[in-house]
């Protein structure tokens, strides 16, 4: 499992494994201040890097920085 | 800074031909009030009264007031809304205590809150022992929710300060002294006292979870440091119309309890250095910078000990505990005030994050517990406010019409500046 979220700390005390730090709480997956092509790309870039966090292995909890 | 505080105690609250005091009785002229808060952005305004012992119940409730007015000094009171961003918190300021506007009308966010003036509600809500100016405000359909949180917010203001005028002529009951050393001679004057500040979380989440600072919405700023007199004179308010158990409002700003016990202790047993103001931002870089800051201007003032309080719940947990962990790391004792979010029998984790450096920590209650609120003979505001207010559930108000309800839906129930009576126990 991945989880992506903003406040990674909360992620990490409630105990996920695969940490997907994302943009703001109120819009985690999008920035709604971006061009609607820069923001596509951006969301583009995080699902990738959870697909990523996904499919690699780990030990314990590991937040996927950039 | 030096400010006196002039205490007016108003015991009841009427309609009269003019605004003013007489006899511990606000004399309030409908006509008057509502030409000074008149804003077209809403259709109607109208004015109700509500006191304690009433079966009265007003929802959905934005901001609670007390009307101030600075009579000698710099500046007036709410800088930056009412009067200009003159520095405050110095001179002679007077208080209508025991009065209080309240704002009401059509909702504008979900988690907006409950004040019953009787009943088991009222004592959940310090407000309901005040003597209420409550102002019911409409607003026409396709008004954007941020102009209808801003037009409700400045009403609020305005009532107050008008409410506030009536003091001038009033007899003051009581005096309050509040003086704010500078850091030289607080040393100076008490060498061997613990130095120790309040750290003030303000919610600042945005999506009608804001606070002002001298007109300023503090989201933007980086954590600074204040005189606790400036807060006396109404410098942060309160733009905040949700999460009503523990939001703080205008009035708690106002009246601090922090800040109030602090003075109290203050060069007896310890030496209170000042106040240092935070935001609760949602980013994540935004809370581990203003963390950072905090800690910095900690350490800069050479504090032994630091009380910080949140504002809201959920992920402001983490600028709590951001908070918390950094001043411990700098050896700098620390005491976080919270509130608590453990589900309605008690059992689940309080807070959403945690650390072992939290280890002293004052609760205002948990906000799941369910209490059902009897009818009232008077309803203010929106009854039908009940099903979407925070804690209220769909078929929260019943056909009789009471109210079943968590109490996070109660206007300042679990207040994280200990303003209320509530706390948690262990068992």
């Amino acid at each position: 499992m991945v989880h992506m979220c903003t406040i990674v700390p909360i992620s990490l005390t409630v105990g996920a494994n695969r940490i997907v730090p994302t943009v703001a709480i109120p819009h985690p997956l999008g920035n709604p201040e971006l061009p609607f092509e820069d923001e596509k790309a951006l969301r583009r870039r995080l699902v990738s890097k959870a697909l990523h966090a996904l499919s690699t292995e780990v030990d314990g909890q590991k937040v996927f920085e950039d | 800074m030096q400010l006196k505080l002039g205490q007016i105690n108003i015991t009841d609250i009427q309609f009269g031909s003019e605004t003013k005091v007489e006899k511990g009785v606000l004399y309030v002229n409908k006509e008057q009030v509502l030409a000074a808060v008149a804003d077209e952005r809403l259709t109607n305004i109208s004015l109700e009264l509500a006191k304690p012992g009433e079966s009265v119940r007003i929802l959905p409730v934005k901001d609670v007031i007390e009307p101030r007015l600075k009579i000698e000094g710099n500046g007036g009171v709410f800088p930056g809304f009412i009067n200009k961003v003159d520095m405050v918190g110095s001179g002679t300021t007077l208080v209508l205590r025991g009065a209080a506007v309240v704002t009401t009308g059509s909702i504008v966010g979900f988690q907006e809150g409950i004040i019953d003036m009787s009943g088991p509600g009222a004592d959940y809500s310090p407000f309901s022992k005040l003597n209420n100016l409550v102002i019911v405000c409409e607003a026409p359909e396709g008004l954007s929710q941020h102009e209808h949180e801003a037009a409700v917010r400045m009403v609020g203001y305005k009532a107050a300060a008008c409410l506030a005028e009536a003091a001038a002529e009033a007899k003051v009951d009581s005096w309050e002294e509040y003086r704010h050393l500078n850091l030289y001679e607080g040393m100076k004057k008490y060498p061997e006292l613990p130095r120790v500040a309040y750290v003030y979380m303000l919610q600042t989440q945005g999506l009608l979870h804001d606070t002002y600072v001298y007109g300023v919405d503090a989201k933007k700023i980086l954590p600074t440091l204040m005189s606790p007199t400036e807060m006396m004179d109404g410098a942060i308010v309160s733009g905040n119309c949700v999460s009503a158990c523990d939001k703080n409002t205008t009035y708690h700003h106002l009246n601090n309890p922090i800040i109030k016990d602090l003075y109290e202790r203050h060069g007896k047993d310890l030496n209170f250095v000042g106040v240092i103001i935070t935001n609760e931002n949602v980013t994540l870089a935004d809370k581990q910078r203003s963390s950072n800051f905090t800690a910095k201007l900690a350490d800069m003032l050479g504090l032994d000990g630091a009380i910080v309080s949140q504002e809201g719940f959920g992920n402001p947990d983490t600028d709590l505990i951001m908070n918390c962990t950094k001043l411990e790391k700098l050896g700098i004792k620390t005491v976080i005030v919270t509130d608590e979010y453990a589900g309605r029998d008690g059992a689940s984790q309080s807070l959403a994050d945690a650390d072992p450096l939290a280890d002293a920590t004052v609760t205002g209650g948990n906000a799941n517990e369910v209490i059902t609120l009897p009818a009232m003979d008077k309803v203010i505001g929106n009854t039908k406010s009940a099903d979407i207010i925070a804690g209220g559930f769909d078929g929260s108000l019943a056909k009789d019409g009471s109210i079943t309800v968590e109490i996070q839906a109660i206007t300042g129930a679990t207040n994280e500046l200990g303003f209320n009576t509530l706390t948690t126990r262990e068992i």
